[in-house]
């Protein structure tokens, strides 16, 4: 036997004595020497050479072990479906809007902030795109200044950037000057500023500043600008238009009104790309719409659901020839613009999962008419908890503590949708809340059971509203706030907002209110109990929302009792996280986890926003959807406790069970109320309700 | 003079309420694809609602802001959801502004169709663009006072209404919803109408019918 030099590939074994050899066949392969050679080749990148070395066949055998391992299934080739989809809706973005180029980010990578990878891909468009000599005109805002931050060009030579439009006030990190002065440093360019105000005070000012031949030079640069990069703003209340201040709400509303569906380069445009005139209109200085038409390049970085009305708006106008969006933008542009081919075709890429012939479309319920289901609930309910309520007027859709109201007392309302059983009617009674206002399946009661509700709680101290954060609750109760306020009764509202995969920080104020109402009702009725005053009452019943924290996870929709189907789809696989109670959209879809690891991802985030430390005390509230069982929920509670004493906050009080629930949806909740001394009194508060008995 | 008008108006939701229960499966279908599939059913039972209340009306007394005020009511109390206190903030408000007209000329019109769409506004806390029945009140109330300002004909007056407000129904497909449930399905409730756009905009051209012949009456 002649000693082979070794390979310096593990792989590299000589033929004879592979007994001895690390590289023999391991047994788990059995015999399988097609899946062997796949092994070698695809995942140790052994040459055919090498592995007909290896496995001590001919390089011919190793070939047809190959091909036919393909034939056979064994090896499939695929591509990423997430960069497989951006580069069809590239194509498509492409065709549809004749563009010259698009590049389309996959939606898969939430890793990173969107405007990051925006302006990643940005910075990738203008290193293709720039060369030497060029003038590329620079728009300001959020995006264009990451494409700016991720950019960094340095072969090219006498570049010249120059400032789409006027500067503006510095308060925020995206003014003009620093957009292009960014941009201009990341490829080694001589930047031209344009030093006038964007926005001047009056049409005689502009023309003013026109003739200065300062200004002429510098607007005379920005006219041989060859290329321009540019964001497109939405006219929603949170695009940077309205937060940067840039123009005054006034003239956006007038812009408005005159049907603006986005901006581009500081000037309106409808929503098929026509400018839109109005009073800003000749007291801007900046690139025209027509100016910015008539250059070569125009290369539009943008991304996010609300833009895309701006965005095909700058696409029908022509306004860019370059695109540079993410994936779910980009296919929500071409499906607003009617094309529907998309659709199948993305869809078609993924196999058909063949049902099988069990398969079942329908969930089965305990029903009569499906359209009384909420009528015998009601009548149902309020016959088992007759103890704790009793209808008001005979009506089953208002019902009123018994031994609840009383005259020097603040009355608590609560009400809200039906489907969320036991909520909200089991919180009802003596010490908790006086009267529920009932509507049908997540839908809000109208105004007038609210206002009965309000008679009937009133003890001559006024009442307080605390309701779940919802447009159609928050309309009808204000409705009944009116009504009963115009009959003598004053009327204060807490929104319940717990859910904090609802919205982010910043949007406090817009999140929902989910199964941490248990907590916020619970600490709203003990001081309503107590005799506190309606502002009393009212102030504490804010701090115990301000403290409470909610996070959901969904693991298999509801399904409507009138329908019987699912309301929504979740994956075989999959679990959504921060989903609320009627299915709404959370944080993220993603493979289903351990118990644990939920728990953790919960947590985690609960922890980023309560500010417990050591010693602190904490009330925990681990909730069904409706069909996860109690087994699970104690699972998941062993880890929340477990979290809770890594951090060596106690609890103090905890419930687990089927507290706020979403018809038959799996999956669960949990809500943690950071306790102070005040809301632990009077969370200890005594009650009774068909929920919550403390005595 | 008044009996007319309020006559007129009473027809005008009658003749709403017929065209709801023609188009109720039309928008409960648009409201299936990005909502919960039952606004064919709420407005047709508000609309109905309103009739039943209409009737119990001695229209011969009644003023058009009675007309108005017991259509609020009526709807309200039958639908709740937030189409409720959407169009009866509307009605509402309209009732007011009506207070002390007593023919439904182009100036009341223009005040009428302002006043709905205000109330509609402030109650729903929305805008142009949110994807909502706004989208086509407001455009609807802004061409009524063009052609109120300009002096237009009472034919060119309502054209100009119904078609600012099939506009912007139209115009519903490109936006995406964020407000009220279809705001949960986000992007996926683009290339759709909204449905409260839709029933808006039938609205208006049911009342642009209703009100085009009848105000030439009471000239």
């Amino acid at each position: 036997m002649t000693p082979k030099a070794l390979s310096p590939r593990k792989g590299g074994a000589s033929r004879i004595g592979t007994t001895e050899s690390l590289d023999v066949m391991p047994l788990r392969y059995g015999d399988d020497p097609y899946v062997w050679a796949c092994w070698l080749y695809y995942e140790d990148g052994m040459t055919q050479g090498e592995i007909a070395d290896a496995m001590g066949v001919s390089r011919a055998t190793v070939n047809s072990y190959l091909a036919d391992a393909r034939e056979m299934g064994i090896v499939n080739i695929s591509l990423e479906p997430a960069r497989l989809a951006s580069l069809t809706i590239a194509q498509e973005l492409k065709r549809h809007f004749g563009l010259a180029d698009c590049l389309v980010v996959p939606s898969d990578d939430n890793a990173r902030p969107l405007i990051d990878r925006l302006g990643v891909a940005g910075a990738h468009a203008l290193q293709k795109l720039l060369k030497s000599g060029d003038t590329l005109a620079v728009a300001w805002g959020r995006t264009i200044l990451s494409v700016g931050e991720h950019t960094n060009i340095g072969s090219l030579q006498d570049v010249t950037v120059v400032q789409a439009t006027g500067g503006t006030t510095a308060s925020f990190a995206y003014t003009p000057e620093l957009t292009a002065s960014a941009v201009a440093q990341a490829i080694s360019a001589r930047c031209v500023n344009i030093t006038a105000p964007a926005v001047v005070a009056s049409p005689e000012m502009q023309r003013m500043l026109l003739e200065e031949p300062l200004l002429k030079e510098q607007f005379a640069t920005l006219a041989r600008a060859n290329r321009i990069v540019f964001g497109i703003s939405s006219l929603r209340p949170n695009s940077t238009i309205h937060t940067s201040g840039f123009f005054e709400s006034v003239s956006l509303q007038q812009y408005l009104a005159k049907g603006a569906a986005g901006v581009v380069a500081g000037r309106f445009i409808d929503e098929r790309g026509r400018p839109v005139t109005g009073p800003l209109d000749d007291r801007t200085i900046g690139i025209s719409l027509e100016m910015l038409r008539g250059i070569g390049t125009r290369i539009a970085v943008a991304g996010g659901f609300d833009k895309v009305p701006a965005l095909l708006a700058a696409l029908r106008g022509g306004y860019a020839n370059v695109l540079i969006t993410d994936a779910a933008t980009g296919a929500g542009i071409l499906r607003a613009d009617g094309v529907t081919s998309l659709d199948s075709r993305l869809s078609q890429r993924q196999k058909p999962i063949a049902a099988p012939s069990s398969y079942r479309t329908h969930v089965k319920k305990f029903l009569n008419n499906p359209n009384d289901v909420v009528e015998e609930m009601l009548d149902g309910a309020v016959k088992a908890h007759r103890k704790y309520l009793e209808p008001i007027k005979g009506s089953h859709r208002a019902l009123v503590a018994r031994n609840g109201p009383r005259p020097g007392k603040v009355g608590l309302v609560i009400g809200g949708g039906t489907g969320h059983e036991p909520g909200f009617l089991g919180y009802v009674g003596k010490g908790l809340a006086d009267a529920v206002a009932i509507g049908n399946i997540f839908s809000s009661p109208p105004p007038d059971p609210i206002v009965q509700c309000a008679v009937a709680a009133s003890g001559g101290e006024g009442v307080l509203f605390v309701y779940g954060n919802y447009a159609g609750d928050v309309m009808n109760f204000e409705m009944a706030a009116e009504i009963a306020e115009e009959q003598g009764i004053p009327i204060r509202t807490v929104l319940t907002t717990d859910d904090i995969a609802s919205s982010p920080l910043e949007d406090k104020e817009g999140r929902r209110g989910v199964a941490g109402n248990f907590f916020i009702f619970k600490v709203a009725g003990a001081a309503c109990d107590q005799g506190l005053t309606l502002d009393a009452c009212e102030a504490v019943t804010r701090k115990a929302n301000a403290r409470t924290y909610t996070v959901g996870v969904a693991l298999e929709p509801c399904s409507m009792p009138q329908t019987r189907r699912h309301n929504f789809e979740i994956g075989p696989e999959d679990m959504e996280i921060g989903m609320g109670i009627h299915g709404e959209p959370g944080v993220s879809r993603e493979r289903i986890r351990t118990a644990d690891e939920v728990v953790d991802t919960i947590m985690d985030n609960i922890f980023k926003e309560m500010k417990a430390g050591p010693g602190d005390r904490v009330a925990v509230l681990v909730n069904s959807f409706g069909a996860t069982p109690m087994m699970e929920l104690y699972i998941l509670f062993r880890r929340v406790e477990q979290r809770l004493a890594a951090k060596n906050i106690a609890i103090e009080a905890n419930w687990v069970g089927h507290y706020c629930t979403s018809l038959d949806m799996a999956g669960a909740s949990i809500s943690i109320l950071h306790l102070d001394q005040q809301l632990t009194e009077l969370l200890h508060h005594p009650c009774e309700t068909a929920v919550l008995n403390i005595n | 003079m008044s009996k007319s008008a309020a006559r007129s108006m009473a027809k005008m939701f009658q003749m709403m309420s017929q065209m709801i229960e023609s188009e109720k499966d039309h928008l409960s279908e648009l409201d299936g694809a990005i909502g919960d599939g039952d606004h064919g059913i709420t407005m047709s039972i508000g609309f109905l609602a309103i009739n039943a209340e209409l009737s119990k009306l001695d229209l011969d007394q009644a003023s058009l802001s009675d007309v108005m005020s017991t259509a609020a009511t009526g709807f309200l109390n039958a639908v709740g959801a937030s189409t409720g206190p959407l169009y009866a903030t509307g009605f509402r408000r309209a009732a007011k502004t009506l207070a002390d007209r007593t023919t439904l000329d182009l100036a009341a019109c223009a005040d009428m169709i302002e006043a709905i769409s205000t109330g509609i506004r402030e109650r729903g806390k929305g805008q142009r663009g949110d994807k909502t029945m706004l989208d086509v009140w407001l455009p609807a109330a802004d061409a009524a006072a063009n052609a109120l300002a300009e002096n237009k004909t009472r034919d060119a007056f309502w054209h100009d209404v119904v078609a600012a407000a099939e506009n912007g129904a139209a115009a519903t497909r490109s936006m995406i919803a964020t407000k009220g449930r279809a705001a949960r399905v986000r992007e996926r409730s683009l290339g759709h109408i909204d449905p409260g756009a839709a029933s808006a905009g039938l609205l208006i051209r049911v009342m642009a019918e209703a009100l085009q012949s009848s105000g030439q009456e009471a000239h």
